[in-house]
């Protein structure tokens, strides 16, 4: 593919051409309004094989699960099993529609239901809301509920939030989103949260901490009960960042380990699709003490002299809405069937599988790549992939990969590792491509010592050579037409 | 095609290795004791490493080096493998501190891009004075002390961020030149003193602005976020005296209240208004006995994290007593705290300095509405 430009359809446009021809009118003849006719639309003319193969080319330039090994740190790019895509598009959850009557969507408020449950139970939580339609927007209303829940005992004077220096960029930024100062606290030797550091700095303006478990360096934190334990005797609630739920799930529940509230990522954990900009999911858990304060609707089941049934309520002291009626909906189908088709067996066994493939990885790739923090991992582990001496870095390892047909993993993050490559598997990958990556990342530390130009210069083989990241962060070319009428 | 002034200190660093704390003034000293040159070593060291990045480098930039003759820079781009040399100063066998002065001016005359150094804080000095605010320099560390903002932790770091500011991926910020009172250095005081502000190649201050897509941000920007957050500070407490300290952060909080801010000096707002500008110790005390209600406002001064230290004449131990320990606001960029791990205090008052210590974190303000808690030196 090198070099294989593909036309824009501007380009592949000839005057007059066209994709369908329409009949002759069978009534009379109208000219259009004038007011509403432009002759400036400069719209590409093609036939309908020339669409076809110009779009069918451009989807085969992307690069997702299906396509490759895809080992993109904190992102939990596992497999998307099809039978949910099938699931999803049953008439029943696809063609429902919001303002429909309770009484009419029975079976969608049971699902909704039973997933509240299911959560409830995988994260340990006294109850969950549905609404969150992201793992930031999750965070988010976990932020305003600690506010809800601190005012309403008429305590005003909680402003700050804990957080660890390996935090999700999220995290700050959902803090200060939510009327909070975030404060960083650094990490220990060993990469967990420094015991130290949270014991200055608990006090009575404390609101919370903003915990990753497993943290993004994708270690299991040593000292969790300590700190959890520290943060709750100060007045402060514990937040749990779910996205590393992929260790954890159907071994160890946050609840259980205090966390007060938390937000499960049904696009990492539970196999929905990621985004693209959405539909995302990102539901919100909390214990007894917050379950009161989440979000609604939330979906409540009654039995009575008339019978079972569903409904929609609101909690009692809920903060209110985050999103329009009950969040992404068709997400919450997927997950369902997800939890429905592995059962708490399966749930830990896909737990298990993703912690020992990253630990595969890591300890295969430890003589090339430097682990700073090399000990026993959960889902994920995080390598330098700067090549010392030779000017090789994670940007130049990762461009290289293209080459060997893998997806980079996540780059420069967490920002506390310089150099950052950020590797998780997941747990849907075989020996054989866990070992393909393997080999091609030896291949490229080998080649960084020999011949650095070339892994500097990658990639080679992709239909865009690299590009000038920085040239393209500040002169923003958005359209194909803005491109030919630029200075 | 770039033109770099290139400069060595061939003496410096030489006080360090024989237990001197610093060569200014005692070079004949150092070398009695048995000290031997290690500057060249240390410049051809970052100099090796540069060439073999610019030969990695699939569009190696051509680059025309201006230097001075011998041990003070030619010997060391020869041995190298550079070409492109132009000696602009010649100096005697026995330079001084009046030649690095020269090489300097000449750059500046015959017009670089960039100064590359290798020597410490005293070098550093010496250079800025001359090639002022708005010419880029990076030091080569070979000093007994480097603090000042220009020097790559290592010469192969100072290599990288060469390479990468040729190439385009890394911009300037504006850093401090500070330097130790070295005769007070060697009777065991600190004495670090904010000498001026330069312009070097900095290392971006990496954000995660989503889950994985990392973008940098530009130095003086996050500088105005946090002077953001201290303006809405001074304007949530009216009638309470803000001292703001010395260095480029807290200038930036000065823009913030669109005052003029002295770099070196310390000021006093009260109201959002100034109230006093490069303020003695006596007329601190002044303001602080009419104001009940005071904070002070610091960055913390090189990669060593000086606090407070006394190059910070008027912030003597009678003044932070009187401020109190509890009402210091640290600001730092998050780049110049990655370099910055420990924070260290020096008052002059050992009692004052160990409640500091006892603190074992301060918070400081890293963003708008963000703080870090940094670890405090025992």
């Amino acid at each position: 593919m090198t070099g294989n430009k593909i036309p824009t359809v501007y380009e592949l446009s000839v005057p007059d051409r066209h994709g369908v021809d329409l009949p002759a009118p069978d009534v009379p003849q109208t000219a259009l309004p004038t007011e509403g006719l432009r002759a400036d639309c400069d719209l590409p003319e093609l036939s309908q094989l020339d669409v076809v193969r110009h779009y069918l080319a451009l989807s085969q330039l992307n690069f997702g699960v299906d396509s490759g090994f895809y080992p993109l740190g904190s992102c939990t790019m596992k497999f998307n099993p099809k039978v949910n895509e099938q699931i999803a598009r049953l008439p029943g959850f696809a063609e429902a529609h919001p303002l429909q009557e309770s009484e009419t969507v029975q079976g969608n408020l049971a699902l909704m239901f039973e997933l509240q449950q299911w959560l409830a139970e995988i994260g340990g939580f006294a109850g969950v809301s549905l609404q969150p339609a992201a793992g930031a927007h999750g965070e988010f209303t976990g932020l305003l509920m600690t506010r809800a829940y601190h005012h309403a005992r008429g305590d005003l004077k909680r402003t700050r939030i804990l957080i660890p220096d390996s935090a999700h960029g999220t995290n700050p930024a959902s803090t200060t989103m939510a009327g909070f100062t975030a404060v960083e606290l650094p990490s220990d030797a060993r990469g967990n949260i420094d015991l130290e550091a949270v014991r200055v700095a608990c006090d009575d303006t404390v609101a919370g901490i903003m915990i990753t478990n497993p943290n993004t360096l994708g270690l299991f934190e040593e000292h969790i009960d300590a700190v959890v334990q520290l943060v709750r005797a100060c007045g402060g609630l514990v937040y749990g960042d779910g996205a590393n739920m992929n260790a954890l799930a159907g071994i160890a529940r946050p609840g259980d380990l205090g966390f007060d509230v938390m937000h499960f990522n049904l696009h990492k954990t539970f196999s929905t699709p990621h985004g693209g900009g959405g539909p995302g999911s990102g539901p919100v858990g909390a214990s007894a003490r917050l379950k009161e304060f989440l979000p609604g609707p939330v979906v409540e089941f009654t039995r009575d002299a008339q019978g079972a049934r569903y409904d929609l309520a609101m909690p009692d002291k809920s903060i209110g809405r985050v999103a329009t009626f009950s969040g992404n909906f068709g997400m919450l189908v997927r997950a369902y069937a997800y939890i429905r088709q592995h059962g708490t067996k399966g749930l830990r066994e896909n737990s298990e599988h993703a912690v020992l493939n990253a630990n595969y990885l890591r300890v295969k790739l430890r003589d090339a790549f430097t682990v700073p923090f090399d000990r026993i991992n959960m889902h994920e582990f995080v390598c330098s992939g700067a090549i010392d001496g030779t000017g090789v870095r994670a940007l130049d390892v990762s461009k290289r990969l293209l080459d060997y047909g893998f997806h980079p993993p996540t780059n420069y993050f967490p920002l506390i590792v310089p150099e950052a490559l950020m590797i998780e598997p997941t747990e849907t990958e075989a020996k054989p491509t866990l070992d393909a990556f393997v080999a091609a990342m030896q291949a490229i530390a080998k080649e960084a010592r020999e011949n650095p130009a070339l892994v500097k210069e990658a990639p080679h083989q992709t239909p865009v050579r690299r590009l000038d990241e920085v040239k393209a962060a500040r002169e923003l070319v958005l359209t194909d037409r803005a491109k030919s009428e630029a200075p | 095609m770039p033109r770099i002034g290139f400069f060595i200190n061939p003496i410096a660093g030489m006080g360090g290795r024989v237990g001197l704390k610093g060569t200014d003034g005692v070079a004949a000293e150092a070398v009695r004791r048995g000290a031997e040159p290690m500057a060249n070593a240390r410049a051809l060291e970052a100099l090796r490493g540069f060439k073999r990045l610019l030969d990695n480098s699939p569009n190696p930039p051509a680059i025309e080096w201006l230097t001075a003759s011998g041990t003070m820079g030619r010997k060391a781009l020869q041995a190298a493998g550079f070409a492109l040399v132009e000696t602009v100063h010649t100096a005697p066998a026995e330079s001084t501190a009046q030649d690095t002065k020269a090489a300097v001016e000449k750059f500046l005359t015959a017009g670089v891009d960039l100064i590359l150094f290798c020597g410490g804080d005293g070098t550093a000095r010496d250079i800025c004075a001359i090639a002022g605010e708005a010419m880029p320099v990076l030091g080569i560390p070979a000093g007994v002390k480097m603090y000042s903002g220009v020097f790559g932790v290592t010469p192969a770091h100072t290599a990288d961020i060469l390479m990468r500011y040729l190439a385009g991926e890394i911009g300037l910020a504006r850093v401090e030149i500070v330097d130790l009172d070295e005769d007070k250095y060697r009777g065991d005081e600190w004495a670090v003193r904010l000498y001026m502000s330069a312009l070097t190649p900095f290392e971006p201050t990496y954000l995660q602005s989503a889950k994985a897509l990392i973008s940098s941000a530009d130095e003086e920007a996050i500088k105005d976020d946090i002077a953001e957050q201290l303006r809405e500070d001074i304007a949530a407490e009216p009638g309470t005296l803000f001292l703001l300290g010395p260095g480029s952060t807290v200038q930036a909080v000065g823009r913030a209240l669109a005052i003029d801010k002295t770099l070196l000096g310390i000021d006093a707002v009260a109201d959002s208004k100034v109230i006093g500008k490069d303020l003695a110790e006596q007329q601190i005390l002044e303001l602080l006995d009419r104001y009940p209600e005071r904070k002070l406002v610091l960055s913390p001064i090189g990669a060593q994290g000086f606090l407070l230290g006394r190059g910070n004449q008027p912030l003597s131990p009678a003044v932070i007593r009187c401020i109190g320990a509890d009402n210091i606001i640290v600001l730092s960029t998050p780049a110049k705290l990655a370099r910055t791990p420990l924070l260290r205090f020096d008052t002059g008052d050992a009692a004052l300095d160990a409640d500091m210590i006892s603190r074992k974190f301060l918070p400081v303000i890293v963003g708008y509405h963000r703080a870090r808690l940094v670890k405090v030196a025992a």
